[in-house]
């Protein structure tokens, strides 16, 4: 049981896709720039690891190891169109903020190193729960870089403007501050790391 | 050469049942979709010119080229259209009303995807509202940090204004 739930809270803070794993870097550069993206993104990013998790791990004894990739490749891109669709559909708004980088996730790092590393050896309940786990980590992250990100650049939170007068260093709403917040952080996720172990 | 046919097989069985799921998807969303985007569409046109009771598209092809905004009786107000241009890190649209006399009633930038806090501001009033009610675009000021993305907007909206006058002035 213990064993089971660490497959869900490693993602979180252990094996953090984007501070520890560094996977997925380039779509977390260019979306954090709002807190709303970031919380868009994360659930999209979710949604289609935690689909394509469950899907690869159920065939994982179909699929010969030498098409893996092609296979892997064709499920999440069926998942990104369809969370792609739903989007247009029902939040046309998010769709709008988020552009490009929702068909992107295709080649999310994150979703294809997660079905190579662990879904294609894996039970389905633990799939499941590294799909979650690892997209609740790559969300938290993505929420916190948007935090500073969009308080600093541009004064705002939720594109509600906290203090009046507060002049906001630009650099943090273009990538280099995204380079800046990023970098930081992950060596404050090692310091952190290192004083426990 | 067995194993080879195998691959095929199974790569090709996936393909299949993504294509046919989505194929699914798709018709279930693809109404709702054309739905939003009309709806989307109709509420900036009302924005910029809240005067009309109704708008009719003007089409070449399938490309809609401006709107007619109508009144009650079916008469002609002015006319509204979208204008786009290159900004400093996305294409700017925007939408825009203008009167017969071609005087521009309102703007709204649409879509942008510009630097957040810098270039957005393109979309605030205090810069949109400096449209209302001009002939000429001239006086408007670009947004202090912001040049690229406000000439954007001002230069895509003059160069369409200025073709659709022709037609608007034609009898």
């Amino acid at each position: 049981m213990k064993k089971l739930l660490s497959e869900f809270t490693k993602g979180i803070v252990k094996e953090n896709p984007t501070f520890v794993l560094m996977l997925g870097l380039c779509p977390t550069l260019a979306v954090s720039v709002t807190v709303i993206n970031g919380i868009g993104m994360g659930i999209a990013a979710t949604f289609v690891l935690l689909s394509a998790n469950i899907i690869i791990s159920l065939l994982k004894n179909i699929i010969p190891a030498r098409v893996r990739i092609p296979c892997f490749i064709v499920v999440i891109a069926t998942f990104v169109t369809i969370v792609e669709m739903a989007m247009k559909a029902y939040s046309p708004a998010l769709n709008r903020a988020l552009g490009i980088y929702v068909p992107l996730i295709v080649v999310n790092c994150i979703v294809l190193g997660r079905a190579e590393a662990f879904a294609q050896k894996a039970s389905v309940g633990r799939a499941i729960l590294d799909g979650l786990g690892m997209g609740l980590g790559f969300t938290l992250a993505l929420i916190l870089i948007c935090a500073i990100r969009e308080f600093l650049g541009a004064g705002t939170l939720m594109n509600y403007s906290l203090i009046k007068g507060f002049e906001p260093a630009r650099v943090f709403g273009m990538p280099s501050g995204a380079l800046l917040v990023i970098g930081l952080l992950v060596g404050l996720f090692n310091v952190l790391k290192n004083r426990k172990g | 050469m067995k194993e080879m046919a195998r691959y095929a097989a199974v790569l090709g069985t996936i393909c299949l049942v993504a294509s046919a799921s989505l194929a699914v998807v798709n018709s279930l969303t693809r109404d709702k979709i054309i739905a939003q985007a009309q709806a989307e569409e109709e509420a900036s046109l009302k924005e910029v010119m809240p005067a009309a009771d109704h708008f009719e598209a003007v089409k070449k092809d399938t490309e809609t080229l401006y709107y007619r905004a109508l009144d009650k009786d079916g008469s002609l107000i002015g006319i509204c259209f979208k204008a786009e241009a290159k900004g400093y890190s996305s294409t700017v649209q925007t939408v825009a009303g203008m009167f017969k006399d071609g005087t521009i009633n309102a703007i709204k930038v649409v879509s942008q995807n510009e630097t957040p806090g810098l270039g957005t501001k393109v979309t605030e009033p205090s810069f949109t509202d400096q449209f209302k009610g001009k002939k000429g675009l001239e006086e408007v000021q670009a947004i202090t940090g912001a040049t690229i993305s406000s000439r954007a907007v001002i230069d895509s909206v003059a160069k369409k204004a200025e073709e659709l006058k022709g037609i608007l002035n034609a009898p």
